[in-house]
């Protein structure tokens, strides 16, 4: 066989193949595909020649032939499935819809998953309690380091008990509001840290927790200065609903590791 | 009668442990496989879902069981391998979802994408989908929803800008009855019947899906 012959050969099966895969890639109508068409050229090119490249070429188009043939049979059975509903047809009542009765449509077929995904009391008692559970690594002892030599001891059953009781922790988030608003300054803000720190380091973790409270309530604002890094707290006299609204991390290990 | 009194409270704990493994995402999506229900509940974990969905239903839910291929005779291995959720069992009013802060484009572009898909055997090109909801809506919003049902898991785009129908469509629509309701749309009388009663505006500020 000519090597032109070859190649031409070669070329028409790779369109073939082409053709098949962009049939199984695009998900359009296998059925526009001549199959009976394709098995002929494939016979004809087999019987003109018989050279190993060609054949090999020829059973990969063969097996691509046979998923179009596949897909013929998913697509047959989608379509009974579907009540014969043609996408021709779809398109025109979408196309002739207005976005009401399109939407109504969508509720008379929707029934949403019911989920929860909210961290609970329970979860989190559960949390706190594995994480102090946990042993100390390498020989360190369960403290807090400060900088400078101190150490911070936390009572952790108090701890525990104290948010345990839900109207104590709101009774906390009402007086530490009030001592917000209190102690604001003429900008009215105040430094975070320094808020925090105000009844020494022994409770600064309890009052950074309730302060997040305070801030995810809508109770005040919390702004962190990305060029000085300062963080400030700002307290509104009334709770607000927030349209946008932004996470921001604080690690409370101490003023180095701030 | 105390055998018969554990035997009833070992049954209402095995169902107490199945309601909370459906109803709390303890991974990324919400809902359990099956195989996860068995390792809980034990080889009758399906007999324990059958009670459950009888103890939902009187509270409009259902547990819903979404296959991994479309079977009409499920075998215990495609039970395993199914996803189980808990949806509502009758579909919200058109007014109660607006009111849950849908916006009626938003619902509207959902509603003629996934139809179009399911006509189109589950997938279609990005392009097409465009083109067709592009009479409707101006761009910026359809692309804007196309991401946001990307991310809710209501559509699934792949690297070849085609678009599929999502885990989430599959386990919430009712695939024949949309495409019963978009084909009963008339042509000359576009609006439907139902929620006729409807006069919001259908754009209440937030939030998105």
């Amino acid at each position: 066989m000519p090597n032109k012959q070859r190649t031409i050969t070669r070329e028409e099966l790779l369109r073939i193949i082409q053709l098949c895969e962009s049939i199984e890639k695009s998900g359009i109508d296998p059925f526009t595909v001549n199959v009976r068409e394709l098995l002929q050229k494939l016979r004809s090119i087999l019987e003109s020649s018989k050279d190993l490249e060609t054949v090999v070429l020829d059973a990969e188009t063969l097996y691509r032939v046979a998923l179009v043939i596949a897909l013929q049979h998913r697509w047959l059975l989608e379509k009974a499935s579907n009540l014969f509903v043609d996408t021709q047809i779809i398109a025109t009542r979408i196309l002739a819809a207005d976005k009401r009765a399109l939407a109504s449509c969508l509720a008379r077929s929707w029934r949403p998953i019911v989920s929860g995904e909210q961290l609970t009391k329970k979860m989190f008692i559960a949390g706190l309690e594995y994480f102090l559970s946990l042993p100390p690594r390498a020989g360190h002892e369960r403290k807090l380091l400060l900088g400078a030599g101190e150490e911070l001891q936390i009572d952790e059953e108090a701890l525990l008990d104290r948010f345990r009781q839900r109207d104590v922790l709101e009774s906390e988030i009402m007086n530490m509001h009030r001592e917000l608003l209190e102690r604001r300054e003429e900008d009215g803000g105040l430094d975070y840290w320094s808020f925090i720190s105000l009844e020494g380091d022994g409770r600064r973790v309890e009052r950074a927790y309730v302060l997040a409270f305070i801030v995810s309530e809508g109770l005040a604002e919390i702004k962190r200065n990305p060029i000085t890094g300062e963080v400030r707290i700002y307290p509104l006299e009334s709770k607000v609903e927030r349209s946008n609204t932004a996470s921001l991390a604080i690690a409370v290990r101490g003023r180095e590791g701030l | 009668m105390s055998v018969g009194e554990s035997e009833q409270s070992k049954a209402g704990r095995k169902l107490a442990i199945a309601t909370a493994m459906l109803l709390f995402s303890s991974h990324r999506l919400p809902g359990v496989r099956g195989y996860e229900l068995r390792r809980r509940l034990g080889k009758n974990y399906l007999k324990i879902i059958d009670t459950l969905n009888h103890r939902l239903s009187p509270l409009g839910l259902r547990v819903k069981v979404v296959f991994e291929e479309g079977n009409d005779q499920p075998s215990d291995e495609d039970f395993d391998r199914a996803r189980f959720f808990i949806t509502l069992s009758e579909p919200l009013s058109l007014s109660d979802i607006v009111a849950a802060g849908w916006r009626i484009d938003d619902l509207a572009i959902l509603s003629a994408t996934l139809a179009y898909l399911f006509s189109r055997g589950g997938k279609a090109h990005q392009n097409e989908v465009m083109e067709l909801l592009e009479t409707k809506f101006p761009k910026w919003r359809i692309e804007a929803a196309m991401e946001r049902f990307t991310r809710r898991g209501y559509l699934h785009k792949d690297e070849d800008n085609m678009i599929y129908i999502g885990w989430r469509a599959f386990a919430e629509v009712d695939q024949k009855e949309l495409v019963k309701a978009i084909t009963e749309i008339s042509p000359g009388l576009s609006e439907t019947s139902q929620d006729s009663s409807e006069t919001s505006s259908g754009e209440p500020p937030s939030p998105s899906p």
